[in-house]
This record gives C-alpha cells, structure tokens and sequence, in this order.
C-alpha cells in the first residue's frame, strides 16, 4: 500500500517526549501535564490551557541509569522512564500527575521527584489512590481523589479552570480525538485491512503523548484518505491477532510482529484504543466529574481491577474483540518485572487457550525492543502453528 | 527428478539438507556460520549441491526453506520457516514416534512439543542468556583445553559431581578455572557443568510436555555428557535419532520445501 500521508511526520513525532506539537503548545501558554498511567482520565488533564503527555521514552537503549535507583528487578518500562528523566528527557514539564496504582511506577516518579529531575519553578508532582473495584464505593472513592489530587492541584497551583463548562469542552475535545481514532480502527475489521497494526499504533500512539486538539486535523485527514485507500491485492499476513497486556508505547514492536506473519487487528495493552479511545458520554443532569470517573471505571481493563468480575470480563473482552476483529489468536503480553501483568498474562494465556480455544503466544518483553531476533522467531512459530491448524482445520473454537 | 532443500542458517552452524521428491535425504552439509548470513548459507548451499549431479546450483532446487536466525537471508529460497517448526517437522521424518524435542543451539534452548503430523503443538524458548547453549559449552571446552568433542565425553567417567554454581557463561568460566587451579579432578567439574545445564533444560523440557521419552537436537544434542545428565536430571529416556541431531532444522525445512513444491506443482 501507498504510505500514509502523515505517516512520516507523525513517526517522528514519537521520536521525543518534547515533540514539536508538545513545543507548539507550550510556546502557546499551555500547560504540559505527564501522565504515566490510563487511571488518572486523561480528560481530565485537557482542561482549558492543560494538555495531557502521556510518558515515553523513545530510542532507549541501556536502561542503567534507571536500574541504579530501581534494582534491575523492577518493570523496564518504569526504568526506562526514570532513566530518561535522569537524561533530562522530561524537562519541559509543568507538572506529573499520578495514580498511586503500580508501587514500581510510584519509585519511578518518587524519583523523579526525589532527584529534582523536573525543575520548573511551580513544577509539582501529584499521586491520586486510585481504586482496585469497580463498585459504587469505589467510584465515589475515586471521584473524591480526582477532586483533590487532581482538579484542586491544577487549579491551585495554576488556576487552572476546572468548572463543570471547563470539564465539559474538555471532553468534547476528547472526544473528537477518539471519534476519529475509533472510525479508523475500525477499519482493521475489514478482511483485507487497508490499514496495518503500526500505522494505527503510530495514530493512536502520537495521540497519548500530543495535544490532541493539535492532531485532529491529521486524523481527520487520514481517515478521509483511508476512505478511498486500495489494499494491496494480496494479503500481506498469514494470521490475524490481538495483542493484550501491559504497556506497549512502541509502535515497532507491533511492526516488529507484523514482519512475523500477523497482522495485529486489535490493540488490548495500556497506549492502545481498546478500551482507551472510547467517547465519553455525559448527561446535563449529573455531576461532570462523577460521570467522567463513572465511565472510566467501567471501561477500565487494568489488570490491576482485582475483583473476579473484573478478570473474567477482561477475558470476555478479548474474546469479544477476538471475534469482531476476526483474530485467529492472541499474543498475551507484558514488561518484564511487570507485577499486575505477569499475573494477568499467566491466568489470562491459560483461560483463553483452554477456556476459549484460542491459539495463545505468551511473552514478556523488555521496553527496548530493537530488532530482537527471538521475538520474530517465537512470532512467526506462532503464526505457521496457526496457520497449520487453521488448514488442518483443529482450531477447537 | 526433483530435490528440495532446507538451509538452516543457525547463528553458529549452518546446516544444509537436500531430499528428493520421495523425502529421502540425499545430501546435507554443516559448516560454521561466518558473521553475513547470506555468505554462510550460499557457501553450505553450494557444498551440498555439488555432490548432486543433476543440480549446477542452488536456484536448480524445485524449492528452497530458509530456516534459522539467517532464514530471510538464504539466497534464492522460496520463503522462509521458523526453526521451531522446522525441527518438529525434522523430527517428525525421522522418528514419528517422537513428541517432545529439546533443541539446544548456539545461543538458545527451545522446548517443542510435536502434533501427530510433524507440527508444532507447543513451545517454549530460553532467548535471554546464552548459558545452557552451544556457546557455553564452547566457552568451557576452551577453558579445559580441549576440543568440544573431547570435553562432552569427560563427564561420562566422572564417579562425583562438583556444582557449578555461577549461572553466567563468563562467570562460570571463571569458576571453572578456580576449581582447576584448586586441583579438583577435571571430570567431575565437567559432571557439573553437564549437570547445571541439564538443569537449564528442565522447564523447557516440561513446556515441551516431555512424559517419558525426549529427542535433543540441534548441536548440543553430539554432547554425550549432557545427553547423560538430561537423562539423570529429568528421568527420562533421551531418545537417538536416526540422523544426524544437528540438521535436524534443515532436514524438517526440506521437507517443507518437498511438500510445498509438490502442493504448488499440482496446483
């Protein structure tokens, strides 16, 4: 297929946490705010004069620095973070706002304090608890939080606009983004695809660490190009997948497991949109933050919801996508050291093997990816495996 | 006649098996990989060739697999299979009977467990540390002096056991050197190092859901030493096989080629 218009532009945006549209809008008067968690709404981070950065650390390569002050048993995605911070990498932010949700995440952003990593005069770093259910304590819990470790420190320390007709352009702003994102997924349902899975994690990516209201235009344009784009007329895969687990913020893992043979139809994994890049829906009758928390809470697919109902509807939903997407299996993964998805992907790759009848690859990964020969072998013995069975015709489902 | 052929370019050894249209092997080659793939796998292609006849070169194969960590850089193959399913396949033509393979190459352990049809059921790979590999062996028998082959038969003898306790190549070969600076007899540290890494080869032999009989492939599988302790260790037979253990890889991706060049030739 032909590239992508703003393929490239958008590539290299994802080449630096300070990217151009983080430039633009701060040399605009906004507010960057890091965000390293999808638990504390990003919504929230939108407001008037904000913009939401979700944290990266692209062209990472040792993550030494990062393992001194974390052990080298701790998540390598946390590491690397820190490691970036250390490097200077997150300079040009106006404020950290995290939830007290993952203990590696919170050392890593303890040391970015504890190290005055960050060092702009009113720089300030916020933790909010956030809940492990998904119950109605647990959201009022949750709103409460968002209140005062969220919407209070922006507007204290700031003055930040955080009224309901703030929170409420804030989402339409959202939602714009996720609208266009959601059209363009939905396009990997096709037989033939007309986009990859790296070209929609390089859109979805460049979404979580831009100010979206800066991108849209792209977006908008790219889906009016994907309207009329011609597939190739050969499939280029020989298997269909979804990918589920923890963060994936580097879109050439997916191209990675692309050049193996499968073509990664849905984005289950923390930096993916599904769930991630859904609309928020709000009524006039009820308070704005209360429904923003509300929506989030039931979408949340963290493996860090503990509660049975929670684990068996994280493995319905891949089941759901696996179906709507038309996966002809699942590639369950997680950063290495990642606690929450090391027990998540160890239950969840037996469940939808045995329970559900799906081909499952399990792997965990270290952030840098590279060229990483093993991975492509593992990759593509899963595909020909698939692809042997799907002839042979002994997939169980 | 037509013959096809398989091209395991593995990161230490690359291996070359060519079979006619019946599936019978007919030439094979093993030569020591060099650092560019492609010069690697056109210079096993090339031996092989030569002692067929009816073949002037490789692009004369009715159908070529590339397999191994080189496998996108064997020249003129039709496509590329990954080793995991090339040794199953491998196996598979050999000894139909076996279900579970230990391969054990250069820079990696894979546990494979084999369907009824030469497929793969399962797996699972040891990528993240060379130790357990053909590389640590090859950093141990340069520490006693000795060539590979010498060194995988000193254990056989050894009437104890000395641990090696470092689980880094380089580390245990500092341990290594110790225990002979200390005078410990040279084949019960040879006991231990079979022993550790049979131990390696453990989980992997479990996720290769291996009950009471295995296969080793790949070169480690010429290691009697260690084919001793997997024996010891896992208390299960290690079956041999017919053929060569080391081409296994090649063997299984020739006889991919034979049957898809038969499938596309009747197509």
């Amino acid at each position: 297929m032909k590239d992508l218009k703003h393929l490239y532009y958008l590539e290299n945006l994802l080449q630096d946490a300070n990217n151009n549209l983080v430039r633009e809008a701060q040399a605009g008067g906004r507010l960057a705010v890091g965000s390293v968690c999808s638990l504390i709404p990003e919504v929230l981070l939108s407001l008037p004069g904000c913009f939401p950065v979700r944290l990266r650390a692209p062209n990472t390569g040792s993550i030494d620095l990062g393992t001194y002050y974390m052990t080298s048993m701790s998540c390598e995605c946390c590491r690397a973070l820190l490691e970036r911070a250390v490097e200077g990498g997150y300079k040009f932010l106006d404020c950290i706002i995290a939830p007290d949700a993952c203990a590696q995440m919170n050392r890593c952003v303890e040391n970015i304090d504890l190290l005055k990593l960050c060092d702009k005069e009113k720089f300030f770093i916020s933790y909010s608890d956030v809940p492990m259910k998904s119950d109605e304590t647990a959201l009022r819990h949750y709103v409460k939080q968002m209140r005062i470790r969220v919407l209070e420190q922006l507007s204290g320390v700031y003055g930040v606009d955080v009224s309901d007709a703030a929170l409420r352009a804030a989402v339409l702003g959202h939602n714009e983004a996720c609208r266009l994102i959601t059209a363009i997924g939905e396009y990997r349902k096709e037989d033939n695809p007309r986009i990859t899975g790296y070209e929609f994690a390089v859109l979805c990516t460049a979404t979580y660490c831009c100010p979206k209201d800066l991108l849209v235009d792209k977006l908008r344009e790219t889906l009016d190009e994907l309207g009329s784009r011609q597939p190739d007329s050969g499939k280029n895969f020989r298997a269909r997948v979804v990918v589920a687990g923890s963060e994936i913020d580097n879109p050439d893992l997916i191209r990675l497991i692309e050049g193996s043979g499968a073509l990664v139809v849905a984005d289950r994994f923390c930096f993916g949109s599904l769930p991630g890049r859904q609309e928020i829906v709000l009524n006039d009758g009820e308070d704005v933050l209360l429904q923003i928390c509300r929506q989030y809470l039931a979408w949340g697919k963290c493996a860090r919801f503990m509660d049975t109902a929670k684990i068996e509807e994280r493995q319905s939903y891949i089941d759901e996508l696996a179906k709507s997407y038309h996966a002809d299996g699942i590639i369950f993964e997680q950063q290495k050291f990642c606690d929450y998805w090391g027990y998540e992907r160890a239950l969840g790759s037996r469940v939808m093997r045995d329970d559900y009848g799906y081909p499952v690859l399990s792997v965990d990964l270290p952030y840098a990816v590279g060229t990483n020969a093993q991975l492509r072998t593992r990759v593509q013995a899963f595909v020909e495996s698939i692809e042997i069975k799907n002839i042979q015709g002994k997939v169980t489902r | 006649m037509k013959y096809y052929g398989g091209c395991d370019a593995g990161s230490t050894y690359t291996k070359c098996a060519i079979v006619d249209e019946t599936g019978k092997l007919v030439a094979s080659v093993t030569s020591r990989s060099r650092i560019n793939p492609v010069l690697s796998a056109q210079a096993a292609l090339d031996e092989a060739v030569a002692t067929l006849d009816d073949l002037k070169g490789a692009k004369d194969l009715a159908y070529l697999i590339g397999t191994g960590y080189g496998r996108n850089k064997v020249p003129f193959a039709d496509e590329n299979i990954s080793e995991i399913s090339c040794h199953a396949m491998g196996v598979h033509v050999v000894d139909p009977s076996v279900k579970s393979i230990l391969d054990i190459g250069g820079q990696d352990v894979k546990g494979i467990a084999i369907d009824a049809d030469g497929t793969v059921l399962n797996f699972a790979m040891n990528d993240k540390c060379s130790a357990g590999t053909g590389r640590f062996f090859e950093a141990m028998a340069h520490a006693f002096e000795m060539p590979l082959d010498e060194f995988s038969k000193l254990s056989l003898k050894a009437k104890n056991v000395i641990p090696i306790t470092a689980q880094c190549t380089v580390f245990a070969e500092s341990e290594v050197i110790s225990l002979v600076g200390e005078g410990k007899p040279m084949d019960e540290i040879a006991a231990g190092i079979q022993l550790s890494v049979a131990k390696r080869c453990f989980v992997m032999a479990k996720k290769a859901a291996a009950t009471d009989s295995i296969a080793l492939t790949g070169g480690c599988a010429k290691n009697h030493g260690l084919k001793q302790a997997i024996e010891r260790v896992l208390k299960i037979k290690v079956v041999d096989l017919p053929v060569d253990p080391q081409l296994m890889g090649a063997l299984g991706a020739a006889e991919y080629a034979r049957q898809k060049g038969l499938a596309s030739a009747k197509a």
